[in-house]
């Protein structure tokens, strides 16, 4: 955990601008094992000192890869400076943005080292009993990965404090061949928030689910096409919380929206079915910790929900402390930034659509002729919502019953126009948080969801 | 400590003391200058000062690693620690190594110097120009930086390379803009050795603010058909990158995953694809000029003339599989010119789109790709209809390289890479 030499440095923040000072640290674990060969097994920190200074709405920032008193004043002094650079250029007027909340902070989670010797162990057992079980896969990886961040925020007129967020996970990547040889792929990622010892103490409590990744890859292993075209078809809980995610939760940053998003002109109109409500939840969720929880932002402001959409209806944005001036909207915690060398950006938290009163079975039986898409492997999506997401396990539905798996496909659309075709929400969430959000730094995010019924593009051959 | 030579003295003398007799070190420090600008106006300015130190060691054939931004002697120290500790973790291996017996080099690359006086003022000449001439443009974004670095690579076999490197890049995120009408997301970026000429004259960034313009009239595209795609180099240069990755990476190759394993030296794509992987390139501003494992990098082909000649396999995924070690690990692919003018392949379409971009993840192990045509237009006999919304392409990587129609013989380079344009047939293509 950080020293914290941060707080004694209040004396160096200058009158007449809005200043952050940040002492940040990552930490990364990570083992990789392809077919039982040790390809990756490394140990790696970043910390440093960040400060960033505003002058009449021009940020000014520098960083540092070490971390000391110094450094903070070095910082400090160089933000400074590229702020006045820029607002010495500036053609318009600049304003400061409103003073928040000046609560203090404590870290909430620990940061808690583990041996590398039970890294390379656990990624070990796991890949024999794979081998052993499963002899007829073509390729097997097994990886073993660990991210933390650990940092200390000062504000000039926000609030302050020392937050923690660690997480580490365990990817198993299964490979088989198709009867024509073609190999096809699932994955699955076990673990969350947290340290090695509060997942992996017991790596055969992993083996039941393997055998279901793997029982799956079999069933696509005799996997069809999909037919292309727009069909019903059942969005999988991954697949709602990455449509919650790409297509939906970008366009509502409101950097993106004063980027021209499709949300702007939307705020307040119908955008959903009234079955759909979307929320970026801070710390809690459903009267749980949320699966990546965020209590401070980098730019002092306390974390809180953010409901996106209500019954169908746009209801708000994500904001930093600039934006929500600009918007009239609340600032609730959104700007982030991943290392010691990055700014705070508007970024996502735990972003997921509520579910409903279906059940699964329900939704299944009420098709003819559609599609169950189960597991997402990645997604995009665009200003305008047209959204891409690639479908790495999906299932025909015939008659109200599920049929053959599929082979790899895309599902695609607007999704502010598929949203309002959604007709039943199951009863049920799944949440993934594995993942990073890419928008010019990677950032850990949580995204859940229910099971839609919906309609869709859904590509093929 | 922040003078890389005395870090590097301080490791090889901590590796000693520990009995460490392979490893491998790589220090750098690095500064950048980052001017940020949103809607037309500077916002942010950033200045980051880095370093960091990695340590390899090589301990009985087992191999660990450890990297960090500390390098005050306990920094070092606890690096040295962590290495050892993970290399005692794995297993032998054969296969763990590094270069031996390359000449050393310092390489000097790229502007070491920022002028950020003279930035600004390109960058403002950049935001006027695009208000002025291109007035459909909302441009979102602009991400400018200088870097400058200074790096290290040493290792026990007798290996030494130092390279002082700079560059300016440019990267702009931007849409159409009218009434109510938005296009999607589109960007350009260039990489640049010095600001001798205004930044949109490089590269293709004033025809993709044109053809971003021009994507606000739309032309639907109704039911699927079978038809010719045309790559822009953008395109082109992502579409690669999926073959490289599912046919020809380190990782395909060592999983036995890549359906081109025993495809070396015969052809595997169209005659008309010559693909190499650059280290000396007058058109890239900074290709790599050493590889992580201690190899002085060389121009490597890929692909002549459709024959598969190479992977690209470090040396670990070299030994394991036993084939030869591939000396350029780096991402600077240039692809040979055709002979058809970008101009004459449009007008040869029957029936099919030019694709800008592409929406749609690393295909599986088979290289069946599906996704959303992005920043794309619709050609029907010859001529533009206009750009596409909701349109979405699938075929094969393989099949895509394969079924190529022509090559242009204008070649674009954004100071990375260079691609032509490429025309393939047999796409299946499909509207809402």
């Amino acid at each position: 955990m950080l020293q914290d030499i941060i707080t004694p440095q209040r004396a160096l923040f200058s009158d007449g601008v809005q200043t952050i000072l940040r002492g940040h640290e990552n930490r990364s674990r990570r083992v990789v094992l392809v077919k039982g060969n040790l390809v990756q097994n490394t140990r790696s920190h970043g910390r440093g000192i960040s400060a960033r200074v505003t002058k009449n709405g021009r940020y000014g920032f520098s960083s540092t890869a070490s971390y000391t008193a110094e450094d903070a004043r070095q910082v400090l002094k160089a933000a400074t400076e590229n702020a006045l650079f820029l607002d010495a250029r500036a053609r318009t007027p600049g304003r400061f943005y409103p003073a928040g909340e000046t609560l203090h902070f404590d870290p909430m989670l620990p940061i808690r080292d583990t041996e590398q010797k039970r890294l390379v162990e656990l990624c070990r057992t796991v890949d024999d009993h794979i081998a052993r079980a499963y002899p007829d896969l073509l390729s097997r990886n097994v990886v073993y990965t660990e991210d933390s961040q650990d940092k200390i925020i000062l504000t000039s007129d926000a609030s302050s404090g020392h937050v923690t967020y660690p997480r580490c996970y365990l990817y198993v990547i299964l490979t088989a061949q198709t009867p024509a040889g073609v190999p096809v792929e699932l994955f699955k990622a076990f673990g969350g928030l947290g340290s090695f010892d509060d997942w992996f103490d017991h790596p055969e409590a992993l083996y039941p689910e393997i055998d279901r990744l793997y029982q799956r890859l079999m069933d696509k292993k005799e996997g069809v096409f999909a037919e292309a075209g727009v069909k019903t078809v059942i969005l999988g809980g991954m697949m709602g919380g990455m449509l919650a995610h790409e297509a939906v939760g970008h366009t509502v940053e409101a950097d993106l929206v004063l980027g021209g998003s499709v949300a702007g002109p939307n705020l307040g109109k119908r955008v959903a079915s009234d079955l759909v409500t979307l929320t970026d939840f801070a710390s809690e969720a459903f009267g749980r910790r949320a699966p990546l929880p965020v209590y401070l932002d980098d730019e002092g402001t306390p974390a809180k929900d953010v409901t996106l959409i209500r019954d169908g209806i746009l209801t708000g944005f994500m904001n930093n402390r600039e934006t929500a001036q600009h918007f009239g909207m609340p600032a609730a915690g959104n700007a982030r930034a991943w290392s010691f060398s990055d700014e705070p950006l508007i970024r996502m938290r735990n972003t997921a659509v509520h579910p409903g009163t279906s059940t699964l079975e329900d939704m299944i039986a009420s098709i003819d002729d559609g599609y169950y898409l189960v597991e997402s492997g990645n997604g995009q999506a665009d200003l305008t919502g047209e959204f891409m997401f690639g479908v790495t396990l999906g299932y025909e539905i015939k008659n109200g019953k599920l049929g053959r798996a599929l082979l790899d496909t895309t599902v695609s659309g607007i999704a502010f126009d598929m949203l309002r075709t959604v007709d039943m929400v199951s009863d049920r969430m799944t949440w993934s948080s594995s993942g990073f959000c890419g928008k010019k730094q990677p950032m850990p995010v949580g995204m859940g969801g229910p099971e839609m019924r919906c309609r869709i593009s859904i590509g093929g051959r | 400590m922040t003078d890389l030579n005395t870090s590097a003295a301080f490791l090889r003398d901590l590796l000693q003391k520990a009995g460490v007799t392979g490893y491998a070190i790589e220090l750098s420090e690095s500064e950048n200058r980052e001017l940020n600008t949103e809607q037309q106006n500077f916002t942010l300015y950033r200045t980051m000062f880095n370093h960091s130190a990695s340590v390899t060691a090589y301990i009985a054939g087992r191999k660990g690693a450890a990297s960090g931004t500390d390098l005050t002697e306990e920094g070092l120290k606890e690096l040295v620690e962590d290495a050892c500790a993970a290399a005692q973790s794995a297993e032998p291996d054969d296969a763990n190594g590094y270069a031996e017996h390359e000449p050393q080099e310092t390489f000097t690359l790229g502007p070491l110097q920022p002028d950020m006086e003279r930035f600004h003022d390109r960058l403002r000449e950049l935001m006027d120009t695009v208000a002025r001439d291109y007035p459909k443009i909302l441009l979102m974004q602009i991400v400018a930086s200088h870097h400058t670095g200074h790096r290290l690579y040493e290792n026990a076999g007798g290996v030494r390379f130092e390279a002082y490197e700079g560059e300016y890049s440019v990267m702009l995120e931007y849409a159409g803009h009218e009434g109510d009408a938005t296009t999607g997301l589109a960007a350009g970026s260039i990489t640049l050795r010095d600001l001798d000429t205004p930044i949109l004259d490089h590269g293709l960034l004033r025809k993709q603010l044109r053809d971003t313009e021009d994507s606000l009239v739309t032309c639907p595209v109704g039911g699927k058909f079978t038809g010719t795609v045309i790559l822009t180099p953008d395109a082109l240069a992502y579409f690669t990158y999926m073959l490289i990755s599912n046919y020809m990476s380190a990782g395909v190759i060592m999983d036995g995953t890549s359906q081109w394993l025993d495809k070396m030296d015969t052809p595997v794509v169209s005659d008309k694809i010559t693909l190499r992987l650059q280290a000396e390139d007058d058109r890239l501003v900074l290709p790599a000029p050493f590889t992580s494992d201690g190899y002085r990098a060389e121009n490597v082909t890929l692909i002549d003339r459709g024959v598969l000649r190479a992977n690209i396999l470090n040396l670990y995924a070299a030994r394991k599989t036993g084939r030869p070690v591939t000396k350029n690990t780096g991402t600077a692919f240039v692809m040979d010119p055709g002979d058809t003018p970008a101009a004459d392949m449009i007008k040869s379409v029957r029936r099919g789109l030019i694709v800008g971009g592409f929406s749609g993840g690393q295909p599986g192990a088979n290289g069946e790709f599906s996704g959303v045509a992005k920043n794309s237009f619709y050609v029907e006999d010859g001529e533009i209809r206009g750009a596409v919304m909701e349109t979405m392409i699938s075929g094969n990587l393989a099949d895509l390289f394969t079924q190529v129609t022509a090559v242009s013989r204008e070649l674009f380079s954004d100071g990375t890479l260079a691609f032509p344009y490429m025309a393939c047939e047999g796409i299946t293509i499909s509207g809402n």
